[in-house]
């Protein structure tokens, strides 16, 4: 089968995924909107009765009531979006997610209502702050690992281990409230809260933005390090390395040129994984330096009922690990001609 | 794969391990952290959990306070917690028919740079008949070594079970504010003109071990002064009495065999306390319960799945490996922090149970994919074949030959995922989505995030749970690596 067709058939296949995905995700939210929904119309359906039901009761008689009581139910039910089935509701929620369409949020951030806009304005932020650890990560991580790779057994490896499997065990927002307790409230070097104003100049952001990287960069680069120098001495070993260095070729391009590249592919997976995951934001660490990226907004949501917002940001990322699913798809049949997957192998 | 050579293989590795320094080490981490979470009853004390959410338990322990061993790198030592009983040899009760007296000495000495944060007595056991219209009746004062006298209750209604909170009781701070005011400026004010920031904000305790002479402070006017001994007191070292009067009307009885009067540390136990006074030190220990039990169970079930799942597609191939595979993508791709946060916001609180079997819904994923890689190598080998062309069936071929090549990497994933685990149930517990019946590292850091510890450098609290979580992950990190290098010895030539 050629490149062209299998990339066709790993998208469709993508596609396939996304649209189950959403449709079990929409399925989960609009079932906990209605629950949520169904208790508010309860709620009001009874302050009703108590005051203008009351009235109409002694007034106009028990028929009548029961009259307007019905039409006031009708009435909060099609507010509150309960006058639609269930699997209507969840079919409809799909077809516009997979558009690009999520609806109204109930309450206006940053002067918008539209759902697509909220996300496309946090967007940024994510990127500002989570995107550039991740380069930064990753560059640092890679180029220690190819060195730790280069010399293996001496000190700089072993201290690099140590120190990948030290970070390895730390949750990255607790890293987060120690570096804020030491360099913050200690040292007083960095800003308490990493929150922008609108006062503040470019300066006043990279200050705010720095200790937050600074926690990223170290709980993460070790990893990368170590598993880049796992990679590394294993393609190292190869027969085509020892050609390479016999032929008498410069150390660097021995690495760099031929052990770097064949060991790319999972290495580049590791890349596209981490730098599209760095798009959606982090829930917690978000909260623990109370910086407002797509973290802060999804944890908003969740904890206001914002269902439509919920339903954008986890459209959001399932887009984004199923491209990223397709990315490596791609680029390992690319550098590696050698892949094959399943039954598509024998197409 | 007969049980006689999965035994001779098993010793094999037995031998190999041990060779493994960092392995070995963090196998003795397991047991110590094993041993620790099985003995936490012994080690702090039984029924933690319950008593963790409980506030009146608490009540006669300082709130968020250092452990006692930072005194060792200050230059300003502050006093531990000082408990007395009606035994101790510093207690005097005077017990009359009408009246009852009970001193009570302390000794603040020159090591120490503050005062105790706070006085606590209790243990009053209070007879009344019924219909009597008298009570008993108490007035606490505190005598300072420099002859002054501050009145801090005085003819309050007594009952059993009443305790005297000095340093939270905004009415004591009232009258500690009236008496400096008094000692200082020399008028007497009533409890309404006192500033509200003084009962709400203000430690009122530190003035009352504190020096109210006007030389030893810079002001120069007199409500400058009140505000200085406030803020920025003068200890006052020597010994102090505390006072207690109570009058007994007639029928009425006091009983104090139990009384304990507790001068709050300014430092407690041996890793501080929270902002409810919890002792930090226990919770320590038996979040460490928790955290191994959690880690364990789920990676244990999900590296089980997720090979099982990941042999499985590998062997059946085609059409059914397709299908398979997308279910797997479809669980990757949904986020699952999220998902849990909803699941944890509409059932209140997740259990312990549920949080396993979340965990592993969302966990199994990785190791799947993994696994299949592998089996698609294994699959292709005469052995598989052979069985296959003899008529074994696939149940038969899946667990009885490819499962068990797969065992040894099974082990290294199970101690390499239980980090992940672990720091997956914190992060929940951080979020306040914990089962509330037990202790956890992550409930804890929540609780530091909600009150700012952080901000506030209460490191005391932040640092521990951490370091818990760390030192379980270090350990099966550590015990993984050793296997990952037994069974790759590609990387292991160094």
């Amino acid at each position: 089968m050629g490149y062209g067709k299998y990339l066709v058939f790993r998208i469709l296949n993508a596609l396939l995924v996304l649209v189950i995905a959403t449709l079990i995700m929409s399925a989960l939210f609009v079932k906990v909107a209605r629950e949520d929904n169904k208790s508010k119309l309860f709620e009001e359906l009874r302050s009703w009765d108590q005051t203008e039901g009351k009235k109409i009761k002694q007034s106009l008689g028990e028929e009548e009531y029961w009259r307007q009581r019905a039409i006031e139910e009708q009435n909060l039910r099609k507010k509150y979006n309960l006058d639609k089935s269930f699997w209507g509701q969840v079919i409809e929620k799909t077809k516009r997610s997979l558009m690009w369409d999520f609806g109204q949020s109930t309450v206006s951030i940053g002067g918008t209502n539209n759902v697509r806009d909220i996300v496309f304005m946090y967007l940024p932020r994510s990127i500002v702050l989570f995107t550039t650890a991740t380069i930064i990560t990753m560059i640092l991580g890679i180029y220690l690992g190819v060195r730790a790779a280069n010399m293996p057994g001496s000190v700089f490896d072993r201290s690099l281990s140590i120190f990948a499997l030290l970070t390895y065990s730390l949750p990255t927002w607790w890293t987060g409230m120690m570096f804020i307790l030491i360099f913050a409230y200690k040292l007083g070097w960095f800003p308490l809260q990493s929150n922008f104003l609108p006062t503040d100049t470019i300066l006043d952001k990279i200050h705010k933005l720095a200790l937050p990287v600074l926690t990223f960069v170290f709980v993460a680069f070790g990893g990368w390090a170590w598993t880049t120098r796992n990679i590394m001495i294993g393609t190292l070993q190869e027969d085509f390395i020892m050609a390479a260095r016999a032929k008498g070729l410069p150390e660097r391009k021995v690495i760099y040129g031929h052990a770097l590249r064949a060991a790319a592919p999972p290495i580049v997976t590791m890349v596209i994984f981490s730098l599209l995951g760095s798009l959606g934001g982090a829930i917690i660490s978000e909260q623990v330096f109370s910086y407002p990226g797509m973290g802060m907004l999804y944890w908003m949501a969740l904890n206001q009922g914002e269902t439509n917002i919920v339903i954008g940001l986890t459209y959001f990322s399932v887009v984004l690990y199923l491209s990223g699913v397709v990315l490596a798809d791609m680029i390992y049949g690319f550098l590696d001609p050698r892949v094959k997957v399943g039954a598509s192998a024998k197409m | 794969m007969r049980w006689v050579d999965f035994k001779e293989s098993l010793s094999e590795f037995a031998n190999e391990f041990k060779r493994e320094k960092t392995g070995m080490l963090g196998l003795i981490l397991l047991i110590l952290l094993v041993v620790v979470a099985a003995a936490a009853p012994i080690i702090t004390e039984p029924n933690f959990p319950d008593k963790w959410r409980d506030p009146q338990y608490w009540e006669a322990y300082p709130q968020t306070v250092p452990p006692t061993w930072y005194n060792m790198f200050t230059s300003k030592d502050l006093v531990p917690q000082q408990v007395y009983t009606v035994d101790s040899p510093n207690v005097h009760v005077d017990n009359q028919k009408r009246s009852m007296t009970i001193e009570v000495q302390y000794n603040l000495s020159d090591d120490y740079y503050y005062g105790p944060k706070g006085i606590l007595i209790k243990g009053f056991n209070v007879t009344v008949p019924p219909g009597s219209p008298f009570q008993p009746k108490i007035s606490v004062y505190l005598e300072r070594p420099d002859g002054r006298t501050v009145p801090l209750v005085e003819k309050k209604p007594l009952s059993s079970g009443m305790s005297i909170a000095i340093g939270r009781d905004g009415n004591i701070k009232k009258a500690t504010y009236i008496w400096l005011y008094k000692e200082v400026t020399g008028k007497t004010i009533s409890p309404d003109d006192v500033p509200v920031e003084v009962v709400l904000i203000r430690d009122m305790v530190r003035p009352l071990f504190a020096v109210v002479d006007p030389s030893a402070y810079s002001s120069k006017n007199a409500t400058g002064l009140v505000d200085e001994i406030i803020s920025n007191p003068q200890t006052l070292h020597g010994t102090y009495t505390l006072k207690v009067t109570i009058t007994k009307p007639f029928r009425t009885d006091v009983k104090v065999d139990n009384l304990h009067v507790t001068f709050l540390g300014r430092v407690y136990g041996s890793m501080g306390t929270d902002y409810q006074g919890r002792d930090l030190w226990a919770a320590i220990i038996w979040g460490s319960r928790v955290s191994l039990v959690i880690g364990i169970t789920v990676s244990l079930l999900s590296t089980i799945i997720g090979i099982v799942y990941g042999v499985t597609s590998a062997y059946l191939g085609g059409n059914a490996d397709e299908v398979l595979m997308r279910i797997n993508e479809l669980f990757s791709s949904i986020p699952s922090l999220p998902i849990l946060i909803l699941i944890g916001a509409t059932m209140g609180h997740i259990p312990l149970s549920m949080i396993v079997l979340l965990l592993v819904v969302f966990g199994w994923m990785g190791i799947a994919r993994i696994s299949r890689s592998m089996a698609l190598q294994i699959k292709e080998q005469t052995y598989v074949e052979a069985a296959r062309a003899l008529g074994a069936g696939t149940g038969r071929i899946i667990f009885k030959h490819m499962l068990p090549q797969l065992l040894p990497y099974a082990f290294a994933v199970i101690a390499l995922n239980v980090p992940i685990a672990v720091i997956s149930e914190a992060s929940l517990s951080f979020l306040g989505l914990g089962d509330p019946t037990s202790v956890t590292w992550g409930q804890i850091l929540h609780d530091a995030e909600v009150q700012s510890a952080a901000t506030k450098g209460y490191w005391w609290w932040v640092l521990p749970p951490g370091l818990g979580i760390a030192v379980v992950g270090l350990t099966f990190v550590l015990i993984g690596t050793a296997l990952d290098r037994i069974l790759n010895p590609r990387l292991r030539r160094l």
